[in-house]
């Protein structure tokens, strides 16, 4: 079980950094297609963000309501990221063929490029939720079913 | 659309997965009738897809459109196509099975455990078709971390022997990493069409050597071979009744399917490490495995380890087949493949079956079977002519083929070594059936619990199988001969 840190240097700290972060994991999931970045660092920052807010507030607390909720989410990134592929599917490409991506008044350039970033979202969600749960699970499930087994 | 059908073959259990939680969340008990429906679909597009490739030969599908040795490459040809359709349809009816023989402290977890299930099936498909090295790496670890959690999923024993299949099977997943290293150092390529064209040019480099000895190894402690075999009977004993017959039919068979496409699609099948041909060494620990694994039957005392013991040599018996290398060695040895993934499948519903409605763990407690159960010990003596390899069940033409194949070859020791293993399994099924129908343990006053109707169609189902494989040996002895065989064959 984790506790909320107590100190106000780390609290306020932390009020400053969490959105920094995800500020710049954002940026890094937005810019993955033309430098280096992507789905899975950014995926990687959005959680830490999360993992961080658990650490400094404390799991129970309202700054780190998303993270309690998001586990839920679990499959939502590959739901994403193969409805894209089956997208392509239909469209009459191969599975994740971008070019085949039947959306009306885009060139096939633009379609590479939203496919492109629909999958990337997706592929940070799924990292970001896994990040989170790994975190969630380790920590403050201490009395759920298993540790009576 | 039809060259579609090996990703959507592999897609649809792989996005049940995904979605099984979701549904889950409020419904745990829809989750086994949608892995059914949903395994059941695949089966019906793997047959499709079989017929696909008789008609128009091999379906290549490179993912996103990029071409192979850039992209990721399925290839989905006559091996490929035909061991899928037996995959497909054991894993329906080991599912079917599943639902009454699965753990019953499962509770809210149902969920995660029909996940898993869902999970292993599409790592083996992704095994079966992948077309470069990594691949399979990447799915041998999708199915074997689904089924290290299955295994220990009832808790208690099981755990333990989950927990030692988790260290041994990760061994082999590293070592197996490492040898693709290799490969990939020494040719810059993982493609295994690609790969074929430069491995056999390279085989005096000690850089491929190390790693095709890497990958043998990792994938051997993947198909429990001999000496690396400690985590199987363990594993297989201990793990729920309904996951068993998942492990003992399906795993160890396909990262065996997985090193037959390293052996023979990519370092070729007349590859020598310093003059010694590798094929011939794969035979001799074949004989050796075949050998070692039925004597090892024999002595247990566990129904289910004796299964788990026979499985491991015929392994050894497939091993052998694929080793004599010649067109009829090759296909015997797939045939016996595909026959050992049904009995092995079929002999652990029995236990399971046996183990459910009359208790039976160890050799001792199979007197309880007898005048109570005819149709089980039915279904038993099929398996075990099959197994011993007496016509007409497939295993006995599955023998056959191997042992004509070794005639061919001139290669005796491995027509010996069948032969013992033979010998040892038909005594090690003597041993059950004294047990069945001369023991003098009184069978009255044990509690049986009738067996719910979906055990009874798994069994009659693998049972029904293994003698129409038997009766239509023929036409898929030529099915393997004419579009499974290796190229250079």
């Amino acid at each position: 079980m984790i506790q909320p840190h107590d100190s106000v240097l780390v609290q306020t700290l932390g009020r400053l950094l969490i959105p920094l972060i995800q500020l710049f994991g954002l940026y890094v999931l937005f810019f993955g297609q033309y430098g280096p970045g992507g789905g899975f660092v950014g995926g990687v920052l959005l959680g830490t963000s999360v993992i961080l807010a658990i650490l400094i507030f404390g799991p129970r607390s309202s700054h780190s309501a998303l993270a309690t909720k998001i586990i839920r989410g679990d499959g939502l990134g590959l739901i994403i990221f193969a409805g894209v592929g089956g997208l392509c599917l239909i469209g009459g490409g191969e599975f994740l063929n971008y070019a085949d991506l039947e959306i009306p008044g885009l060139k096939t350039a633009s379609r590479r490029y939203v496919g492109i970033l629909l999958t990337q979202i997706g592929v940070a969600i799924d990292v970001a939720v896994t990040a989170i749960s790994i975190v969630i699970s380790l920590s403050f499930n201490d009395n759920d079913e298993d540790s009576h087994v | 659309m039809s060259h579609h059908l090996p990703a959507l073959i592999f897609l649809l259990p792989f996005l049940a997965a995904i979605c099984m939680p979701m549904v889950g969340l409020k419904n745990p008990g829809w989750c086994w009738p949608m892995a059914i429906a949903v395994v059941f679909a695949m089966s019906v597009a793997s047959i499709a897809n079989v017929v696909v490739v008789m008609d128009s030969g091999e379906i290549r599908y490179a993912f996103s459109g990029w071409a192979p040795p850039i992209g990721i490459e399925w290839v989905d040809d006559g091996l490929a196509s035909i061991i899928m359709v037996t995959l497909s349809l054991l894993a329906l009816i080991s599912l079917i099975n599943a639902g009454p023989t699965s753990p019953s402290t499962l509770g809210q977890r149902i969920v995660p455990y029909y996940t898993l299930i869902l999970l292993l099936v599409s790592g083996m498909t992704g095994i079966i078709f992948a077309g470069d090295l990594f691949n399979i790496f990447v799915f041998l670890e999708v199915s074997a971390l689904s089924g290290y959690a299955l295994v220990g999923v009832a808790g208690g024993k099981a755990l333990m022997s989950a927990f030692r299949y988790l260290i041994l099977g990760t061994f082999g997943a590293s070592l197996y990493l490492l040898g693709v290293g290799y490969f990939y150092a020494a040719t810059g390529t993982l493609n295994m069409a690609d790969l074929g064209q430069r491995i056999p040019e390279l085989m005096t480099s000690k850089a491929v050597v190390g790693g095709l000895i890497f990958m043998f190894i990792g994938l051997g402690i993947k198909m429990a071979l001999i000496p690396l075999h400690g985590w199987l009977p363990d594993a297989y004993t201990h793990a729920p009744e309904a996951i068993s017959p998942f492990l003992a039919s399906l795993v160890t068979k396909v990262a065996l399917l997985a090193w037959i496409r390293i052996m023979f699609w990519v370092v070729g099948a007349n590859a020598e490490i310093e003059h010694v041909p590798v094929l011939f060494l794969l035979e001799e620990l074949g004989a050796l495995t075949a050998v070692v694994g039925a004597f090892l039957a024999l002595t247990q005392h566990e129904v289910k380890r004796m299964f788990a013991y026979g499985g491991i040599s015929h392994i050894g018996l497939i091993l052998i087949g694929v080793g004599i290398g010649n067109p009829t060695g090759f296909a015997g040895g797939v045939f016996y493949l595909i026959n050992d993934a049904v009995m092995q499948a079929a002999l652990f519903f029995l236990a399971g079956a046996a183990m459910y409605q009359y208790g039976v763990r160890s050799i001792e407690d199979l007197g309880r079977l007898r005048g109570q159960a005819p149709w089980m010990t039915g279904a038993l003596i099929i398996m075990a002519m099959s197994m011993v390899g007496l016509p007409p069940t497939g295993g006995f033409f599955g023998k056959w083929y191997i042992v004509l194949g070794a005639l061919e070859a001139q290669h005796y020791l491995a027509v010996a070594a069948v032969i013992i293993s033979t010998i040892l399994t038909l005594a090690f099924f003597i041993k059950l059936f004294e047990r069945i129908f001369r023991d003098s343990q009184p069978s009255s006053g044990i509690i049986s619990v009738e067996a719910p109707f979906s055990i009874k169609v798994s069994v009659g189902t693998a049972s029904a199988a293994i003698i129409l494989l038997g009766l239509f040996s023929d036409p898929i002895m030529g099915f393997l001969l004419e579009s499974a065989l290796p190229p250079g064959l």
